[in-house]
């Protein structure tokens, strides 16, 4: 097991929300908690997020590889150098620092697993760096869960990032699940080159307060990228999803697509940049955020921000709030479902949406699992899936 | 013997405006009543207000189905109880898929019943039988609810589901409107046969013509939310050569 010691700085925290780019995310309890490191936990803790024992799995607790609990094959790398030369070309201001870290590379036909559990009998702040280099015409499908344990005020940071070479593939999936006192400030930066396609998702279903970052670059031309999110929140529970995507060469076809339902005083915020370089001409970008809201405290912010340069190119936003169609209701329930399985029925269609999309059985299943026991009634609709 | 459904000088408002004035009305078990009359004479406020919307406020009267108070109930109590309401515009609902809702009723129902839950086989087996009256494809049932259905696949899944769900009291909403002649016949059939001695029926509808499949026992004329005139099969007939207008109080059919 490689061994890293960190240092960190949460002072910066104090401040952050003074910036345009924070104005909505009040992070500065965090510069007045003192962490710790980690420490390692039992195998038997991380058997339950082996969600797929054919594929290939890498895990880390606070940072640190374990070994032991997973199954790596060629083209996974685990080292204690971290390069973060892509992330430095954001303006993001989440610390970034040491962790174990991983690198991918090559093809790989089956979905890379990778979990990234946060625990301590007290705070813990920890960083994760995942690297995927998909060269020319590789295709690689990489799903991420970050898990904090036990009721502590962890912090966890991760950075992705993401090279995708001419004509290659790669797809990621981040979900952030647990506990829901945890803190969540995580980056994922790409970088597209000729004709590639990038697919993430980023789900958020645990945390107290979450920042999920996206900076994508799209340096060649006609490449595809679709940035997608989903959020369930309730009680005290905060995310924003935070994205910009540059369009730099012509041809490129973009999507921000992230929807999400909140209840009790849950409160999102959705920031979309699309930067169009003058130069990038036909450019389709898209842009939408869809709300329900099922309670009179929810709050839902959304800030399209389009800035474009070229002149033929077609951009759209939108972004909706809404509660749930009473006429649907009404009809699930004229056929005897009771009104809080007929609600939950229908708040999952809307975000199953977005995990239909999502190729890998066995995640999307863990995922349809935690949703459902976080909805009232959703038991009853577990038992259908039977 | 208690009557299946009574409604008794039923007021009903929506928005503030009176649609219901005094409805009275008695079923009894095996029975198949009609309800006739033009536009805005309240016909689908009384299949709503049975069915339990809550957008329609019941400002005086009573409703009891088999002596229970059945307005104390709400929406999904009273599908339980045994009514079942075929709308007359099925909403679509995406991303819930229609055999995934189904089960979901059929074993509320049951359970409420105490009857035991089907099983994936016998759900399946249940879905074949009751599909085949109503010549509805069963491919259509991995659809999302309503979704992309034609006008006549929309109606024939409605009455598909109320002989999945084996109601006591059926009301079909104009489940006539928007069909042609053999979707018409189709639907027909599918209602005739679940027509027996336990179950009543209530068919709403503006046309005769579905009333020379589905013959009614008795036929009532609604007029301004209330009901002007009642009689046998044959006043289904002579409303079609008279028109509405006569059954208007001092028009020549009172």
């Amino acid at each position: 097991m490689l061994m890293t010691t960190m240092t960190f700085d949460n002072t910066v925290f104090e401040t952050l929300h003074r910036t345009e780019a924070w104005k909505y995310t009040n992070v500065s309890a965090l510069s007045k908690i003192d962490f710790a490191d980690g420490i390692g936990i039992d195998a038997d803790e991380i058997q339950s997020f082996d969600l797929a024992s054919n594929n290939p799995f890498v895990v880390f607790v606070n940072g640190v590889f374990n070994g032991e609990a997973s199954r790596l094959v060629d083209g996974i790398e685990i080292s204690s150098t971290n390069n973060n030369s892509l992330a430095s070309r954001s303006d993001s201001m989440i610390p970034r620092g040491d962790s174990d870290s991983l690198t991918i590379s090559g093809s790989h036909e089956k979905t890379i697993h990778v979990l990234q559990l946060i625990t301590g009998s007290s705070p813990v702040a920890c960083f994760g760096n995942v690297c995927i280099h998909a060269g020319e015409g590789e295709k690689v499908s990489i799903a991420e869960t970050h898990v904090a344990l036990g009721d502590q005020d962890h912090l966890f940071m991760p950075c992705t990032q993401v090279i995708a070479e001419k004509n290659s593939s790669v797809t990621l999936v981040r979900a952030i699940r647990g506990s829901k006192q945890a803190y969540h400030l995580g980056s994922l930066h790409v970088e597209q080159h000729e004709s590639s396609i990038v697919q993430t998702h980023t789900i958020t279903l645990g945390g107290k307060r979450t920042r999920n970052e996206v900076y994508a670059y799209l340096d060649g031309i006609n490449c595809e990228s679709n940035f997608d999110g989903m959020y369930m929140l309730g009680r005290d529970q905060f995310v924003d999803n935070h994205l910009r995507v540059e369009h730099n060469e012509p041809g490129g076809n973009s999507r921000e697509f992230y929807k999400g339902v909140l209840d009790e005083n849950a409160k999102s915020v959705f920031t979309g940049r699309i930067y169009v370089k003058q130069d990038a001409q036909q450019t389709d970008a898209k842009q939408t955020n869809q709300n329900i809201l099922l309670s009179d405290d929810a709050e839902a912010t959304a800030r399209p921000q389009l800035e474009i340069y070229a002149d033929d190119v077609k951009c759209t936003h939108g972004a909706t709030t809404g509660e749930i169609d009473d006429e649907a209701l009404l009809y699930l329930r004229s056929r005897a479902i009771p009104a809080d399985s007929a609600r939950t029925m229908l708040i999952f269609a809307f975000l199953n949406e977005s995990l239909v999309e999502l190729a890998d059985d066995e995640f999307r299943a863990v995922l349809v699992d935690e949703l459902l026991g976080n909805l009232p009634g959703g038991d009853f609709i577990q038992k259908l899936y039977v | 013997m208690t009557p299946l459904l009574e409604i008794k000088n039923l007021h009903v408002c929506v928005e503030g405006n009176k649609i219901l004035k005094g409805v009275n009305l008695t079923i009894q078990k095996g029975e198949v009543h009609s309800i006739m009359g033009p536009n805005g004479s309240g016909k689908s406020t009384l299949a709503c207000v049975l069915a339990g919307h809550d957008a329609y406020e019941v400002t005086q009267g009573e409703v009891l189905f088999n002596g229970i108070d059945l307005l104390e109930l709400d929406a999904d109590q009273r599908a339980c109880a045994g009514i079942f309401l075929a709308f007359q515009y099925p909403v679509e609902i995406p991303g819930v898929s229609t055999k995934f809702f189904l089960k979901a009723a059929v074993n509320a129902i049951r359970k409420y019943r105490g009857q035991e839950e089907l099983d994936a086989m016998d759900f399946l087996d249940l879905i074949e039988e009751k599909a085949a009256s109503v010549k509805l494809n069963v491919e259509l049932l991995d659809r999302n609810v309503n979704e992309g259905f034609s006008g006549g696949e929309k109606k024939r899944a409605e009455i598909f589901q109320m002989a999945m769900l084996d109601p006591t009291l059926c009301v079909l909403d104009e489940t006539d409107s928007g069909l042609d002649i053999d979707a018409l016949r189709i639907v027909a059939d599918g209602v005739n046969e679940l027509r027996n001695p336990e179950r009543g029926f209530i068919i709403i509808t503006h046309y005769q013509r579905l009333l020379n499949h589905i013959v009614p026992d008795f036929v009532h004329v609604l007029l301004d939310g209330a009901i002007a005139r009642t009689g046998g099969s044959e006043l289904a007939h002579e409303l079609e050569e008279k028109g509405y207008q006569a059954f208007e109080p001092c028009g020549s059919g009172c």
